[in-house]
Order: C-alpha cells, then structure tokens, then sequence
C-alpha cells in the first residue's frame, strides 16, 4: 500500500472526528482537518493526495471551494461529503469534476473508505502505467538500436529525421535486420508517442480477413461477424500503424489503402459512415517495391504515396564492424535477464562470428549468441558454441570474407563430407583430387570428421 | 442503560468498543451541540430561517451518530421547514422536542 495523504474539509467537528478516526484504521492514511475550505486552499501546495469536501461551509461554499480547487489541481480527486440528499446538487458537483458525491447517514463512513481505497488503487494503476510508459520509452530508445559501423549511423540520422514530424516512414531490409524495431523507435521518440502504436503483420493475416482486420466492421456486415469490430487504422488513431510486409497485401485492398491514405477517412465494412483518422503510417517490406510496381504487383500511386522517408536497413554482412559489438549487448541482456554468471566470447569464437554471412541478419545473431551462452562452459563461450543453422547453401558464407585459398579448400572438403557421411572415397571422386591427400589432411587434424 | 435516549452503538462500531475515543467524542457531542442548540433556538425566535435551516443541518449528523432516535425525524423536518422560512407552529413544536431530548441526552451523556 502507498501513502495518501487526505485532506477533510469539515466544520463539524463531531463529523469531522469520527471520519479521521475511521480513515486512520489504516495507517497508510495521513488525514488532516481543516474547518473551512479557506485554510485548506492556504494548504494546497503541500500536495494531498485527495479532499474530502463538505459541501456546506462557513465561508467560502464547498462548490467554489471545489471550483478553486479544479482550476489549480485539476487531476487531484475531491470527493464532496454532503449532508443534502439532492441529485440536483450532485449533478452539479459531478459535473465541476467532483469524484464522488456521498451523502452523511450512517452508510457514509463506508462509502467514503470504499472511494478512497478506488483512488489509492486508481493512482497504483497510474504509476503502473507511467512506469511502463517509461519502461517502453527506454526500450525503444535510440540506443537500444546498437552499432557504430558508418551504415548504421546513416540509419539513425534517418530515424531521428522521422521522429520529427508525422512523414510517412517506408522500411526496407533483409529479414531479421530490425524494421519493426526502427519503427518502435520512430513511434516512441515523436510526438504522438503517448498514443498506440499498432503494428499489423500484412502476411500474418488471411487475404480475406486483412480487410475488416484493417478497417473494422459493423455487426453483421458478413457472416460471422457477431459484433461491431474497430479496425486497426482507428485503433491507431493520433499514433502510429505499423503495416509490416507491406508488398503482401493484394491489389484490391492496396486501392483502399490508398484512398484512406488520401482522404484520412474509414469506413468500416457494413456501414456508410466515414470516420476521420489520424494516424501516422510506417511501412516495412523485405521485397523491392520499386521491382514489384514494374511487375504490376504492386500499385505506383500507392507506392510513391507511402515512399515517405525511405530507410534501408544494411544487412549485418555489410556492418561487419558491428558484429561483435552487437554479440557483446546480446550476451550481456542475455546474461541479464538469466542471472548467470560472466561470460566471455573466445577470440576464435569472435572471429568465427565476424566471417559468418549472416543471412538471417541480426535476428539470427542474437539466436547464436544465445545458444552460444547455454552452450558455454567455464565462463567462456568457444567457436564449438557458435552453432549456424543457415538455410540454403552453406557455401554462400565462403565468400568475401578474407580467407586463404587453403582455408577455401579446407571448408569446401568439410562440407563435402558432411554432406556425404564422411566417406573419404566418394568425397575424392566428387572433388576430383587424391583419396591420399583426404588422408594425409585428415591426418593432420586439417579436417572435420564428425 | 435502557433509559438513555442516546445510543452508542454506533461509535462503537466505529472505535471498535474503544472507550477512550468514545469519551473523547462524547466530550467534543457536549463541547459543540449546547451551543448550536442555543443559535437553534435564537435564529427562531429572531425569525431567520436561513440560519435556523443551516443549524439544523448541521446538528443533524450529532444527533444521528448518537443515536438520539426519538429526534432523527424532527431534526430533518425542522431543516427542510427553516430552509423553507417556515416558522410555524409544527416547526415551534418539533423545536420542543428536539430541545427537550437533546436536554436529556446532554445531562445523561455527562453522567455516564
């Protein structure tokens, strides 16, 4: 429980008495008695975190009392504590930004003591949700976006342009290099970041679906629609919809896209009214747009319409210098998040990760680099760790990465006899080279043989 | 006991059958209600009702935390009749009473 301090305003001195003595049964109370609302109006400053107001004051009334407490502190809570039974009057209050109206008969000192215990608990869920607020600001704070290499930082100057105003964003990248953290980036360091971001994967979504997924609609609009549904375009309304895969979404459905994005007007399936939204839109798609207009699978006037602010996101191939910047923050987050020891990646390990190609990009590090701290005995993580689950051609990662003819050789034979249960005899035939030479580097510990 | 025209099971339930706080309100019942009996009666007899409602209004809780039951009624009649400027003769009456069993409640209350 947290402390409130309550301040009751009352020139009953009876009354006033018996509340204070039923509201300090929890010690969490701090409640302090003012007679007349002019001394509790001197006291504002010290902040409480409610007022018990009795409506019927020497002095200043309780309604101007209230008046001149909502236009100083217009968040704080007044409950009026009145002995007049008249919903006029309540209304009234109510409608001056009075919390709560009680009446004083014998069921007060219960309602009063509920209503409290509502406001302690509704500045517990406030705190809660500032705290979360904070919580996700941080997260998506530019510096959780990590990197150094010149191509990143291109990336961030291009961020915190966008963060500026409400442009439309398109993302671009290979899988797993970060669009929709860009995006969260974007959205939590504007303007409207207060608001939702709402993000909505387009190839998650059935073909059929998307539509009243995007746009909502009315009960009944289609079978199975049981009850009136707000699509994603209003549920983002004053922040942010994130349409990640883009180039998945179907002809019929980019020409309503594009017409919302013209007009700022929804309507939802099964209804004729229009409804004003105003969203900021950030795109994401790991296709060529520009390759998929030239098609005809993709709209021209919707394409250049969500162009914005285009970002390319380098793959991590082409950031070679922050591979092991970004295996050191993954580690370390991981390592945190499990309370484990210290680990230290092995030079051997480092250099394995720097020559990998990294097709599944970032994603695919932070997986690595995961598995690697599992895998990890005596502190250490060594190249042994570092397991690659590449999909497609192993071979893809042997190239550009500055290595010998020798370790060429090297990799090419490994994979060979991996691929071919390690029989020596058919590897020679299918390389075209000396059984004897197989041998002779096996020997010499130059090969792999599982 | 069953002579008394007040009741304090209410500040019972409410102090938990503590008896110091008990006394300390019966202390505060005594220090304050006299007094507003007394404007009571002067704002009758000098015919403002205003005052007269308001007094009223604010005796009224006093008497209902200590269950002074014979009066719960007249206190409520004699508010609504002050608020109204109604100085007649069932409010001249209700005053009475009202006076008469806060006279007793008083000297009962000091006894205890």
């Amino acid at each position: 429980m947290s402390l409130m301090k309550i301040f009751l305003v009352e020139d009953n001195e009876l009354y006033a008495k018996a509340i204070k003595h039923h509201l300090s049964l929890n010690p969490d109370n701090q409640v302090e008695h003012f007679l007349n609302g002019k001394s509790c109006l001197e006291k504002l400053y010290l902040q409480p975190g409610c007022i018990l107001l009795d409506y019927s004051l020497p002095g200043i009334s309780g309604i101007d009392v209230l008046k001149k407490i909502k236009s100083s502190q217009p968040d704080l809570p007044v409950i009026i504590v009145s002995g007049q039974e008249d919903v006029a009057t309540a209304i009234d209050l109510l409608k001056e930004g009075a919390y709560d109206y009680i009446v004083k008969d014998q069921n007060s000192k219960e309602r009063i003591w509920k209503a409290i215990n509502n406001l302690r608990e509704n500045a517990k869920l406030r705190n809660e949700l500032d705290r979360l607020r904070e919580e996700v600001n941080l997260k998506y704070d530019f510096s959780n976006i990590k990197g150094s290499s010149v191509e990143i930082k291109k990336v961030f100057k291009l961020i915190e342009k966008a963060t500026r105003t409400n442009i439309t964003v398109s993302i671009a990248g290979e899988t797993g290099t970060g669009k929709e953290l860009v995006a969260k980036a974007i959205h939590y360091n504007s303007k409207n970041k207060k608001q939702a971001l709402v993000t909505v994967n387009i190839a998650a979504i059935p073909k059929d679906l998307l539509e009243s997924e995007l746009f909502g609609h009315e009960k009944g609009a289609f079978t199975g629609a049981l009850s009136k549904r707000i699509g994603k375009f209003e549920e983002a309304n004053g922040g942010t919809l994130f349409l990640d895969e883009i180039a998945e979404m179907d002809l019929n459905l980019q020409a309503k896209l594009l017409r919302i994005l013209q007009e700022r007007v929804v309507t939802r399936i099964g209804s004729n009214k229009e409804i004003k939204v105003e969203t900021r839109i950030i795109v994401a798609t790991h296709q060529n747009l520009k390759e998929l207009v030239s098609k005809g699978d993709f709209r021209e006037d919707l394409y250049y319409r969500l162009l914005g602010l285009p970002i390319e996101l380098p793959p991590l191939r082409n950031r070679e210098s922050d591979i092991i910047l970004l295996a050191k923050f993954f580690l370390s987050t991981f390592i945190q998040e499990n309370n484990m020891e210290e680990l230290r990646i092995s030079d051997l390990a480092q250099k394995k990760l720097s020559s990998y190609r990294w097709p599944g990009n970032v994603r695919e590090l932070k997986a690595v680099i995961e598995l690697g701290a599992v895998l990890a005995e005596d502190g250490l993580i060594a190249e042994k760790d570092l397991n690659f689950n590449t999909i497609g051609d192993e071979l893809d990662n042997l190239v550009g990465k500055g290595l010998t003819l020798k370790d060429y050789d090297r990799k090419l034979i490994n994979y060979y006899l991996k691929n071919n249960n390690n029989n020596v005899v058919e590897v020679a035939k299918l390389l075209d080279i000396g059984k004897s030479t197989l041998y002779r580097m096996l020997k010499n510990n130059e090969l792999t043989v599982n | 006991m069953t002579d008394n025209v007040y009741d304090l099971i209410q500040l019972d339930e409410l102090s938990g059958g503590d008896q110091e706080f008990i006394s300390m309100m019966v202390d505060t019942f005594l220090e304050h209600t006299p007094g507003q009996l007394e404007e009571l009666i002067k704002a009758q007899a000098g015919n403002d009702m205003a005052t007269f409602g308001a007094i009223a209004h604010k005796i009224k809780p006093n008497i209902d935390m200590f269950g002074i039951k014979t009066i719960i009624a007249d206190i409520r009649d004699l508010e609504q009749l002050g608020r109204e400027g109604q100085n007649n003769e069932e409010l001249k009456s209700k005053l009475e009473n009202v006076k008469a069993e806060l006279m007793i409640a008083f000297e009962q209350l000091r006894q205890r």
